[in-house]
C-alpha cells in the first residue's frame, strides 16, 4: 500500500516539526531584524538583544518531541489498535494541532520580542524583564499545544 | 480503510484546537506588542498589562473542552448511528466551525486588548475596566462557537 497507517502517523509527526521549525523561523527573523536595526542605534545592548532574540527557539524543540514520542511510542501501538487504518489518520490529525500551535505562537512571540528589542535603547535595557514575561504569554500557547497533542493521544489510547 | 469515520471525527477535533490555539497565540502576540510598548512608557502599568494581555488565551481551553468532548463522546456514538462515515465527517465540518470561531475571536480580541493596553498610560490605568469590559464581547462570540459546537452535535444525535 502507497500510503499506510505508520506512514500517515509519521506524516503528522512531521508536519509537528516542520510546524515548530517553520515558526521558530519565522519567529527568529522578526526579532532578528528589530534586533539588527537596535544595535546599530546602540552596540551596548547585545546581551539584551541576544537574549530576546533566541526566545522562539523552543518552539522547534517541542515540534521536535512530538516527532519522537509517535515515532517511538504511538507507532508502535498502532497495530494493537481496533481499526489501525483510522487510528494513524487519527494521529496525523493530533499532528496537525502541535503544528499549527507551534508555528503560530513561535512567530508571533518573534512579534512580542521585536516590540520588546525597539524599546531596549529607550528605556535602557529595563524592558527586558517585561518584555520576557509577555513573551513567556506566547511561550504558553507552544508548551499548551505540546500537552494538549499528548493529551489527544492518550486519550485515543495511542499513548 | 485509510480513513474512518473516527479519524475524521478527531481530525475535525483536532482543527479545531488548531484554530482555537493558533488564535490565543495571535491575539495574545498582538496585545503583548502593545504592552510591551507601553511598559517601555510607563513600567507601573505591569499589573494592567498583563491582565489585559492573558485575555485572549481561553481560546486555548474551550477548543480543548471542545477536542475532549468529541473524543470521549461522539467518537464512541459514531458506530451506533445510521450512517457512520458520513457521521464522521459532520463532525469533522462542525470542527471547521469550531475552528474559526476560536481562530478569529482570538486573534480580534487581541486587537481589542492592544487598544486598551495603548490608552493604559495617557488614562492611569483607569480603562482597564471599560477594556475588558470590550473584550469580553468578542470572549462572548467564542463561547458562543463552543455551545453552538456542541448543540450542532446534540441535534445530529452524536452527543
Amino acid at each position: 500500500m502507497l500510503i499506510s497507517p505508520e506512514s500517515l502517523a509519521v506524516l503528522g509527526g512531521a508536519l509537528a516539526l516542520g510546524g515548530g521549525l517553520a515558526g521558530s523561523s519565522i519567529g527568529l527573523g522578526w526579532a532578528g531584524s528589530a534586533g539588527a536595526a537596535t544595535l546599530a542605534e546602540e552596540p551596548g545592548q547585545l546581551r539584551n538583544v541576544i537574549v530576546l532574540v533566541s526566545l522562539p527557539m523552543t518552539q522547534t524543540f517541542y515540534g521536535l518531541i512530538i516527532l519522537i514520542l509517535i515515532l517511538t511510542t504511538v507507532i508502535p501501538n498502532l497495530s494493537t489498535m481496533a481499526n489501525p487504518s483510522g487510528a494513524g489518520f487519527s494521529v496525523f490529525a493530533c499532528g496537525l494541532i502541535a503544528a499549527c500551535a507551534e508555528c503560530v505562537s513561535a512567530a508571533y512571540q518573534g512579534a512580542v520580542c521585536a516590540s520588546g528589542i525597539s524599546l531596549l535603547p529607550k528605556t535602557k535595557g529595563q524592558i527586558l524583564t517585561n518584555a520576557m514575561m509577555l513573551a513567556v504569554f506566547v511561550e504558553l500557547l507552544g508548551v499548551l499545544g505540546l500537552v494538549f497533542t499528548i493529551m489527544a493521544l492518550s486519550m485515543l489510547g495511542l499513548f | 480503510m485509510l480513513i474512518d469515520a473516527s479519524s475524521m471525527a478527531t481530525l475535525g477535533a483536532g482543527v479545531a484546537l488548531a484554530g482555537g490555539l493558533a488564535g490565543s497565540s495571535l491575539g495574545i502576540a498582538i496585545s503583548g506588542a502593545a504592552g510591551a510598548a507601553t511598559l517601555g512608557q510607563d513600567p507601573r502599568q505591569l499589573r494592567n498589562v498583563i491582565i489585559l494581555a492573558a485575555l485572549p488565551m481561553s481560546r486555548a481551553f474551550y477548543a480543548f473542552i471542545f477536542l475532549i468532548l468529541v473524543i470521549t463522546t461522539s467518537i464512541p456514538t459514531i458506530e451506533a448511528m445510521s450512517d457512520p462515515s458520513g457521521s464522521g465527517f459532520a463532525v469533522f465540518g462542525i470542527g471547521i466551525m469550531a475552528s474559526l470561531a476560536f481562530g478569529v475571536s482570538g486573534a480580534y480580541q487581541g486587537s481589542v486588548c492592544a487598544a486598551g493596553i495603548a490608552g493604559l498610560s495617557k488614562t492611569e490605568g483607569r480603562i482597564l475596566t471599560n477594556g475588558i469590559m470590550l473584550a469580553v464581547f468578542v470572549e462572548l462570540l467564542a463561547v458562543l462557537g463552543l455551545v453552538f459546537s456542541i448543540m450542532a452535535l446534540s441535534i445530529l444525535g452524536l452527543m
